[in-house]
């Protein structure tokens, strides 16, 4: 029999340390012995729920979409190839949410990737409706591209570095100036092949600011903790 | 088999009141699930408590149930598949039950060294409908060992049939006030901590000499309920003034009320109503005995038929209104969830259940060693405090997905300075 010599309870004998205040428990005369724990070590898993029949469902609801409207612009209505508009939104439609239902552990990642590629291909296939793809790679491709690469940068912020709220609006503050940085040039770029900065670096004069008033807060702690007490929801 | 899916045909049950609002909360990584264990003094034959599981659990129809979606409302349906199994006890407790698992029970039977542990979903039944379901298959599980256990009390007679009294919402049969009271809004204090990773739920338990506790209630005239409200409140207002110095806020328990203690009903479906007992440390300091005596006015004040028919009538409003009844499902779940995670859930500090003195059967009473509950993981950051007692041996359980354990620390310590012993048990342990 032991006791927390901190906060005064009869310990259980399989506790090596006070679940209250983590002192540890010594006792030299019950070192020796190991008492059985009253909670088993082994931990129980959530039961994964499958979700493939509301995948199916969807799939199938989406080709059928697909594919009839595919055959009304080849058989009736022939003016343009407006039916890609369609096939292309059921296929952003099955690419968002599809991949998420069948497979639970799908990586952010890759979750963020497979969404950027179905937004390309759509582009692409209004390419074919408009007649012209200069705008395409000039403009359409090179922005998805940038949302992309800055999407899954975030997204490697938010899970391998700490969150906190003030954290959090570092990543935003960071993401939204140079988001604007690079539409920028690419818009300059695709209109005038010239590079003049001017309403991105606007932004990102004050996301620089924001983003070091930030950066002193997160290093000081006596800051962090007040800014932390007051701002806690 | 066929002959119970013949005599189930077209049989299904309307979810009762707070049964309603319990599924809207279901996420991935939450479900209200509570826990209710009784330890023996023998080791578990799972194979004999499976045995016992089966015989009893046609006798509770709205236990061996799935529940499903219907267009405005969800339902209870008899499920006829294989199960519940019992199966070997785990580390975390009170998963979360997603509803198209474990073969659509929302009932998990766990054993573990000499402990039967029944795990519920909330939309099943309260505390007391759980406790019946444990103590009938405690009791089966001992007669089929031979011993000779009469019915009575919470175990139930499984020759017979449900009675429908058991299986109605009792909640419509009393909500007949004239006036319907407003919901407390005031937002409380709540702990912050640093959550712990899915799925782990931490328990801290405290087992205590019953008649100790209750000498020490007697010194501030309080009943053990208050007594024990007053030792949380006090414990979660020294959480405050170390953690927040300035902008203080009122310091609430949410305390479920047991309604049949009031409205006589055999239901073994949920029954209960919540009281909110507190303090406001804007108003001043208050040292123990105030607590004490705030709580006590407060529960003398409000625990009577009149003030607790007036609440259930204000809950039944929301589910009687034809306007919302013809909502759909999903827009009632978004508002519903909406409701309880920005009004409901911040109403309150802690969460306080007592289930008060186990009464068993006498024969029953000495295979048993000890009763504990567990009320399960807290909706939000927070801790869960259940109570129970058998014989005289009082048991609190506090259950958190928190890292931290100031709150239970300053709950044991308040009751150690109060010269009541107390055990601590905990899955927290590196051991």
């Amino acid at each position: 029999m032991s006791y927390c010599v901190n906060c005064g309870v009869e310990l259980e004998p399989s506790l090596r340390e006070c679940p209250l205040c983590n002192t540890p428990v010594i006792n030299p005369r019950e070192l020796e012995k190991a008492a059985l724990s009253p909670y088993p070590k082994e931990k129980g898993q959530v039961e994964q729920v499958k979700r493939k029949d509301l995948a199916i469902l969807l799939s199938v609801i989406l080709a059928a979409t697909g594919l009839t409207c595919g055959l009304l612009n080849l058989l009736v209505i022939r003016a343009s190839a407006w039916s890609l508009l369609i096939v292309g939104g059921c296929m952003v439609i099955w690419m968002l949410f599809v991949p998420g239902i069948i497979y639970h552990k799908l990586s952010a990642y890759l979750a963020l990737l497979l969404d950027g590629l179905a937004i390309g291909i759509y582009l692409y296939l209004i390419t074919f409706v408009t007649g012209s793809d200069v705008w395409f790679y000039g403009l359409a491709l090179p922005i998805v591209l940038w949302i992309l690469f800055l999407a899954e940068i975030s997204a490697l912020c938010i899970k391998k570095l700490p969150q906190t709220i003030l954290a959090a609006m570092l990543y935003f503050f960071s993401a939204v100036g140079i988001l604007c940085l690079g539409l920028e040039i690419i818009i300059d770029w695709y209109l005038s092949e010239k590079i003049q900065l001017l309403w991105s670096a606007i932004v990102l004069t004050v996301c620089v600011i924001l983003d070091i008033t930030l950066i002193t807060l997160l290093s000081r702690k006596r800051l962090r903790d007040e800014v932390d007490r007051r701002l806690h929801f | 088999m066929k002959e119970e899916k013949k005599k189930n045909y077209g049989v299904w049950y309307k979810l009762d009141l707070s049964a309603i609002v319990y599924p809207t909360l279901q996420r991935k990584d939450f479900s209200s699930v509570y826990r209710l264990s009784v330890l023996l003094k023998e080791p578990v034959k799972p194979e004999i408590l499976q045995e016992a599981v089966d015989r009893v659990l046609p006798r509770f129809p709205t236990y061996k149930a799935a529940i499903r979606k219907g267009l405005f409302w969800r339902y209870l349906e008899p499920n006829q598949r294989p199960g519940p199994f019992v199966q070997p006890d785990i580390n975390n407790p009170c998963m979360p039950m997603p509803f198209k698992a474990n073969n659509r029970y929302l009932i998990r039977f766990y054993y573990y060294g000499c402990r039967i542990s029944l795990e519920a979903h909330h939309s099943l039944g309260d505390g007391t409908g759980g406790m019946c379901v444990l103590q009938t298959v405690t009791a089966e599980y001992l007669r089929l060992l031979g011993a000779q256990i009469e019915c009575g009390g919470f175990v139930l007679d499984i020759t017979k049939e449900p009675e429908p009294e058991e299986l109605e919402d009792a909640y419509m049969r009393y909500a007949t006030s004239k006036v319907r009271p407003p919901r407390p809004k005031e937002r409380a204090y709540r702990v912050r901590g640093t959550r712990e990773p899915f799925y782990t739920l931490n328990i801290v338990n405290g087992i205590m000499p019953a008649t100790q506790v209750l000498e020490a209630a007697k010194r501030y005239g309080a009943t053990v309920t208050e007594y024990l409200n007053a030792v949380l409140i006090y414990a979660l207002l020294q959480n405050q003034l170390s953690t927040h110095h300035t902008g203080l806020k009122p310091v609430k328990i949410a305390m479920p009320v047991n309604l049949r203690r009031f409205f006589p009903s055999k239901t073994l479906r949920n029954f209960i109503t919540m009281v909110y007992p507190g303090i406001d440390p804007r108003m001043g300091e208050y040292n123990f005995e105030e607590i004490v005596a705030q709580v006590r006015g407060y529960m003398r004040y409000y625990l009577n038929e009149k003030f607790l028919r007036g609440d259930i009538t204000t809950n039944a409003a929301t589910q009687r209104n034809p306007f919302i009844r013809v909502v759909p499902l999903f827009m009632k779940d978004l508002v519903v969830r909406q409701f309880y995670m920005r009004v409901q859930d911040g109403n309150s500090s802690a969460g306080l259940t007592n289930m008060g003195v186990l009464q068993v059967p006498e024969s029953m009473e000495p295979f048993i060693e000890r009763v504990d509950i567990c009320m399960g993981q807290p909706f939000s950051n927070r801790t869960n405090c259940a109570i129970i007692s058998f014989k005289d041996i009082l048991t609190v359980n506090f259950a958190s997905s928190i890292k931290e354990t100031d709150v239970e620390r300053y709950f044991f310590r308040k009751l150690v300075q109060e010269g009541i012993p107390v055990k601590i048990e905990s899955n927290r342990s590196k051991s």
